[in-house]
C-alpha cells in the first residue's frame, strides 16, 4: 500500500515532523509523526514492498497527508518528509547460521536447538549420534555447512558423557583450521576436555541447557547466543534490528502501563514473541526462520496441515504452490480470497508454533499483533481471529494491533529516549481490537461458561451462555469499558490461579468487540472434512459479521 | 543483470585450491582437489605403547581435527610409537579402549567451479570469481551447479516441457523448458544426461516427487552426473516471460552456467538479458506474479488513484493492466514488475 487507511491529522505550519521507518525483508513500513495542537500524533502511515525506493514511500506518505496539511506546506511535503529526522530499524540482513552437534536429537540436541532458534539463529546443519547417518556422512555434512559458529551439546552434568566428546571430535575435524567460534553447552565435567580439542580461546563453555534428563534450562545458552549473534552478525547495531526493537518497545509499554503484555510480530522471515511483565522485564524468542516466507511452512506435511485447517476447500497441491510463491515473492499481495485464506492459515500455524513454547506464560493482560499479515489484515476481525486462533490466549485478554508498524522503530530509540517516545505516542500506537474471554476444557455442546456484561449507563447483557466449541462476538465499542462476571462450568478454566468458578474482569472495547471463545486450548477441530470446514466457517463468520446482542438479552 | 558480476563458489572444508587470485578459469576447469572422508577406523594406541587406555593422553602427537599422512606418528612415548596406517582425519581419542578414531581420506576428486571468469578473491571456504556474463536470476531452484550449452526445448513460453521431447540431443546441455515439467520429465532429463533445466514454473509436488526419486537413487548408489534446476517465475504452471524467452532463443548455443540452489544462470558471450524493475509506470510491459494472473504479461494502461481493494479485501495501490490475452484488469502494483528489454524498451 502506498497510502494509509488512517485519518491524517493536520500538519502545523511549523512542520515539526519525524519519520518512523521499519525496513523489513519484504515490506517497508513508514509513519509520519507530527505535532498537532500541541500533541505529537501519528499523522499518516504507509507500507510498500521493500524493493521500491525510499522516495516512493515518501511520495506515498506525502500524497496521503496532502489533503489534510496546511496549504502553506502541502507543496513542500515531499521535501519536508525526505528531510525529516528518522528513527529507523531493519530486519537483520542475514540470519546467523550455526552447525549443531549433539548426542541425541531428542534431549541435548532438542534443548540446544530450541535455545539457538529462540535466540535468532538458523541451525544450518545438525548432527547427532542417533541421526541415522554414519560418522563419515556426518563429517561430510558438517564440512559442507557454511556457518558462523558451532554449537556442541551433550552429556548430563552429573555424568559426563564420552559420546559428547566423540561429537566434539567430529566438529574439530570438520572445522579444521577455521576461525569460527565454538560453544560448548554440554556436561560441565567435559568442558576442559572439549576445549583441549580446539586451539586456545576457540571454545566458550556455557551452562548445559539439558543438565539432567528431566530438566531443561535453555535461558543461559539463549542469552549467550543472542550476544554472540549480535557480535558476529550485526556488531554494534542490535538495537536497530526490528525484532530487538519490537521487544524493547513492548517491554517499555508494559512498564509504562503496568500491564503484562505479550506481543507477536510475524514478518516475512522473522517471527518474534515477547512476554513482558508489569515491571518491563521481558522474555523474548526471535525465530530467524519463523516468518511466513520461511522454509518451515513448506516442509513435507506443512501444506497438508494448513489445508486441513482452512474454512474453504482448497486442494493441498494448490496450498503448497501458494506457500512456495509466498516464499519466493514475499513482497507480493494475496490478490484472491483463496490466497488470503492460505496466507492466514499459514499465519495461524506459525503463531501457534511460536506461542506453543512452554516458556510463554499464560494470562497476559494485553496481546499485541504486529507484522503485515496480522496488523495489516483487510478487516480487523481477521486480525482478531489470527491472534485468537494462533496464540490461544487463555483467560481475559485485551487484543490490539500495531497497524502503523511503529513499535519496532520506536524500540530502536536509546535507553534514555524510549520511555519518552512510547509515552508521547501512547494513544496512537495501537489499534484496540477489543477483548476476549478464552476458556479451556468443557464437554462439546455443553455450556462452558456464562458471562454477564455490565456497562455504565447501559443495561446489563446476559448472562450469556457460551457452549464448548462456540465463539460469540458481542458489541463493545472502542473506549467502552465493561465489567464482566464470568461463571465457569465444571472442568472449564480460564487460567485463573484458584479453582474459582466465578471471576470478574474489566475489559475495554475496540473495533471488533468482545469475543467469548470456548473453543478450547489448543483448538479442537472435527475429524470429518465437511464438519471441520463447517465449524471453521462458522467461527470465521462469527467474528466477521457485525456483532449482535444475544437473543433474549436486555436492549 | 548484465556485464560482469561476482560469483561466490562455496568450497567444502578440506578442499585444496589449485588456482590463485587473478587466474582465469573455465567452467570445466579443476579449481581444487578434495578427498572425502571414508568410514572411520580404530587405530589401537594403548597396547602398542604398553600403556593403560587412560594413560595415552601424554603420548598423543595429534588431536581430533588433525589431518595426518600415512606413516605419520600419532602417538609416541619411551621409544614406542604408533603411526597412521592411512592418510586421514583424526576424529577422536578414546580413553575407554585407548584407540584413535581415524577417518581415512578417499582418492583425490576434482572440484569444478562451473563458471568462466577471473578469480577475484579467496575467502575462508569460498572462491570469488568475476564472471563476465549476462545474468538471469530466478525465484528458486534446486540441485547442483552445472554448465553446458543453452538449448530451448519448447516452442512457446507457455508450453509444458514434455518427457517425450527430451532426447540424447540434450545430453550435457542446459534446457530451457516452458511453463512446467512433470517429475517424469525431470527424471528423464536427468537420466538422459541433461545438465540442467530452466523453467517458468513447476508444481511443488512434481519437484518434491523428483527430489524424492533422486534421493532414493542416490541412496541406492545408481546416480551419476550433476543436475540443476532453475525456476524463473514461481510455483504452479507459470510461463516464462515472452521477452526473456525470445532472448533465450536468440542465445541458444551459448555456454551457460546454472546454479539451482542460488537461483542463478550465467550466459557467456551474450548480449544483455531483459531485466525487471519494480513499481511499473504507464506504458510499461509487465509480468504479474500472483494469482489469478501469475506469469501473464501485459501493459500498464493506467495507475489508479487512491487505494482500491483486491478481491481478497486488501486496500492497495493498483494498476490497470491490459494483458496479452486482451483482458483488462486492475492488479496490485506490488504484484507486477516492469520487464525491461536490453535496449531499455
Amino acid at each position: 500500500m502506498r497510502a494509509s487507511q488512517r485519518s491524517a491529522a493536520a500538519l502545523p505550519t511549523t512542520t515539526e515532523v519525524s519519520m518512523l521507518v521499519d525496513n523489513g525483508s519484504a515490506w517497508t513500513k513508514g509513519a509520519v509523526v507530527g505535532r498537532s495542537r500541541g500533541r505529537w500524533r501519528i499523522a499518516a502511515h504507509a507500507a510498500q514492498p521493500s524493493s521500491w525506493q525510499d522516495a516512493d514511500l515518501v511520495a506515498g506518505l506525502a500524497a496521503h497527508l496532502g489533503g489534510h496539511a496546511d496549504p502553506r506546506v502541502s507543496e513542500r511535503l515531499q521535501r519536508i518528509l525526505a528531510d525529516a529526522p528518522r528513527i529507523s530499524c531493519h530486519t537483520p540482513s542475514r540470519p546467523g547460521r550455526l552447525a549443531l552437534a549433539a548426542v541425541s536429537a531428542d534431549l541435548s540436541g532438542r534443548a540446544a536447538r530450541r535455545a539457538a532458534e529462540s535466540a535468532g539463529w538458523v541451525v544450518a546443519e545438525a548432527a547427532t549420534v542417533d541421526d541415522g547417518r554414519s560418522a563419515a556422512e556426518r563429517l561430510v555434512a558438517l564440512q559442507a555447512a557454511e556457518v558462523d559458529a558451532w554449537l556442541l551439546a551433550g552429556g548430563f552434568d552429573a555424568e559426563g558423557g564420552e559420546m559428547a566428546l566423540d561429537m566434539a571430535g567430529l566438529v574439530a575435524a570438520a572445522r579444521g583450521d577455521g576461525r569460527s567460534p565454538v560453544v560448548w553447552a554440554g556436561s560441565a565435567q567435559l568442558a576442559a576436555r572439549v576445549a583441549s580439542l580446539f586451539e586456545p580461546g576457540a571454545v566458550r563453555a556455557v551452562a548445559n541447557p539439558r543438565p539432567s534428563p528431566e530438566r531443561e534450562e535453555p535461558l543461559p545458552l539463549r542469552r549467550y547466543l543472542e550476544a554472540l549473534l549480535e557480535r558476529l552478525v550485526e556488531p554494534g547495531g542490535a538495537r536497530q534490528l526490528a525484532p530487538v526493537g519490537f521487544g524493547r518497545a513492548v517491554a517499555e509499554l508494559a512498564r509504562a502501563s503496568q500491564l503484562r503484555i505479550a506481543g507477536v510480530d510475524l514478518g516475512a522471515r522473522y517471527a518474534t514473541w515477547i512476554a513482558a511483565d508489569e515491571g518491563g522485564h521481558a522474555e523474548s524468542r526471535i525465530l530467524a526462520s519463523g516468518g511466513l516466507a520461511s522454509p518451515s511452512i513448506t516442509v513435507p506435511g506443512g501444506p497438508a496441515r494448513i489445508a486441513h485447517a482452512l474454512p474453504i476447500a482448497i486442494d493441498e497441491l494448490a496450498v503448497a504452490d501458494a506457500l512456495q510463491n509466498l516464499r519466493a515473492r514475499p513482497g507480493a499481495l494475496p490478490q484472491t480470497e483463496e490466497e488470503l485464506s492460505i496466507v492466514h492459515g499459514a499465519a495461524r500455524a506459525l503463531l501457534a508454533e511460536l506461542a506453543a513454547d512452554e516458556s510463554v506464560p499464560d494470562g497476559a493482560d494485553l496481546l499485541i499483533g504486529a507484522g503485515r499479515t496480522v496488523a495489516g489484515a483487510p478487516r480487523p476481525a481477521q486480525a482478531m481471529q489470527l491472534l485468537l486462533d494462533g496464540v490461544r490466549p487463555l483467560g481475559v485478554t485485551q487484543l490490539a494491533i500495531d497497524v502503523a508498524g511503529v513499535l519496532p522503530p520506536l524500540g530502536a530509540l536509546g535507553n534514555d529516549e524510549i520511555a519518552e517516545g512510547i509515552g508521547t505516542l501512547r494513544d496512537d500506537l495501537l489499534t484496540p481490537l477489543g477483548a476476549a474471554v478464552v476458556s479451556q476444557g468443557g464437554r462439546a455442546g455443553h455450556v462452558a461458561f456464562r458471562v454477564t456484561v455490565h456497562r455504565v449507563g447501559w443495561p446489563s447483557l446476559g448472562p450469556i451462555e457460551v457452549r464448548a466449541g462456540q465463539l460469540t462476538l458481542l458489541p463493545l465499542g472502542r473506549g467502552q469499558v465493561a465489567e464482566l462476571e464470568i461463571e465457569l462450568e465444571s472442568g472449564v478454566t480460564i487460567g485463573t490461579p484458584r479453582r474459582a468458578r466465578r471471576s470478574h474482569a474489566t475489559v475495554s472495547g475496540g473495533v471488533v468487540g468482545l469475543a467469548l471463545d470456548a473453543r478450547d486450548v489448543p483448538l479442537v477441530l472435527p475429524r470429518r472434512t465437511d464438519d471441520r470446514r463447517a465449524v471453521l466457517a462458522a467461527w470465521r463468520d462469527a467474528l466477521q459479521r457485525e456483532p449482535t446482542r444475544p437473543a433474549g438479552s436486555a436492549a | 543483470m548484465n556485464g560482469s558480476s561476482l560469483h561466490r563458489i562455496r568450497l567444502q572444508r578440506g578442499t585444496a585450491l589449485a588456482v590463485r587470485v587473478g587466474a582465469e578459469i573455465r567452467p570445466d576447469e579443476v579449481i581444487g582437489l578434495r578427498r572425502e572422508p571414508l568410514a572411520p577406523i580404530l587405530v589401537p594406541v594403548a597396547r602398542p605403547l604398553r600403556r593403560k587406555p587412560d594413560e595415552i593422553a601424554e603420548a598423543m602427537r595429534v588431536r581430533p581435527g588433525s589431518r595426518v599422512r600415512a606413516g605419520e606418528v600419532l602417538a609416541r612415548i619411551n621409544g614406542h610409537e604408533v603411526a597412521a596406517p592411512q592418510t586421514g582425519l583424526v576424529l577422536g581419542v578414546s580413553r575407554g579402549d585407548g584407540s584413535i578414531l581415524l577417518a581415512p581420506l578417499g582418492p583425490e576428486e576434482p572440484v569444478i567451479g562451473h563458471v568462466r571468469g577471473r578469480v577475484h578473491a579467496i575467502e575462508e571456504n569460498a572462491l570469488v570469481v568475476e564472471v563476465p556474463a549476462a545474468t538471469v536470476t530466478g525465484v528458486g531452484g534446486s540441485g547442483d551447479a552445472v554448465h553446458g550449452e543453452l538449448v530451448v526445448g519448447v516452442h512457446n513460453p507457455e508450453d509444458e516441457l514434455r518427457a517425450a521431447a527430451i532426447d540424447v540431443g540434450a545430453t550435457g546441455k542446459i534446457l530451457v523448458g516452458g511453463s512446467r515439467a512433470s517429475a517424469e520429465a525431470l527424471t528423464r532429463a536427468r537420466a538422459m544426461g541433461v545438465a540442467g533445466i530452466v523453467l517458468g514454473g513447476v508444481l511443488d509436488k512434481e519437484l518434491r516427487d523428483f527430489e524424492a526419486i533422486q534421493r532414493r537413487r542416490r541412496e541406492a548408489g545408481g546416480m551419476t552426473g550433476s543436475f540443476g534446476l532453475l525456476l524463473l517465475e514461481g510455483f504452479g504452471k507459470v510461463g516464462i516471460d515472452p521477452q526473456l524467452f525470445s532472448w533465450f532463443r536468440a542465445h541458444a548455443g551459448r555456454m551457460a552456467s546454472l546454479f539451482g540452489a542460488d537461483g542463478l544462470l550465467y550466459i557467456y558471450d551474450a548480449g544483455s538479458a531483459p531485466t525487471r524493475r519494480p513499481l511499473p509506470r504507464v506504458g510499461d510491459r509487465i509480468v504479474a506474479h500472483r494469482r489469478p494472473f501469475q506469469g501473464r504479461g501485459g501493459v500498464v494502461v493506467a495507475l489508479l488513484e487512491d487505494l482500491h481493494a483486491t478481491s481478497s479485501g486488501i486496500p492497495t495501490s493498483m494498476a490497470l493492466v491490459r494483458f496479452e490475452d486482451g483482458r483488462l484488469a486492475p492488479v496490485p502494483l506490488a504484484n507486477i514488475e516492469a520487464t525491461v528489454a536490453p535496449d531499455g524498451r
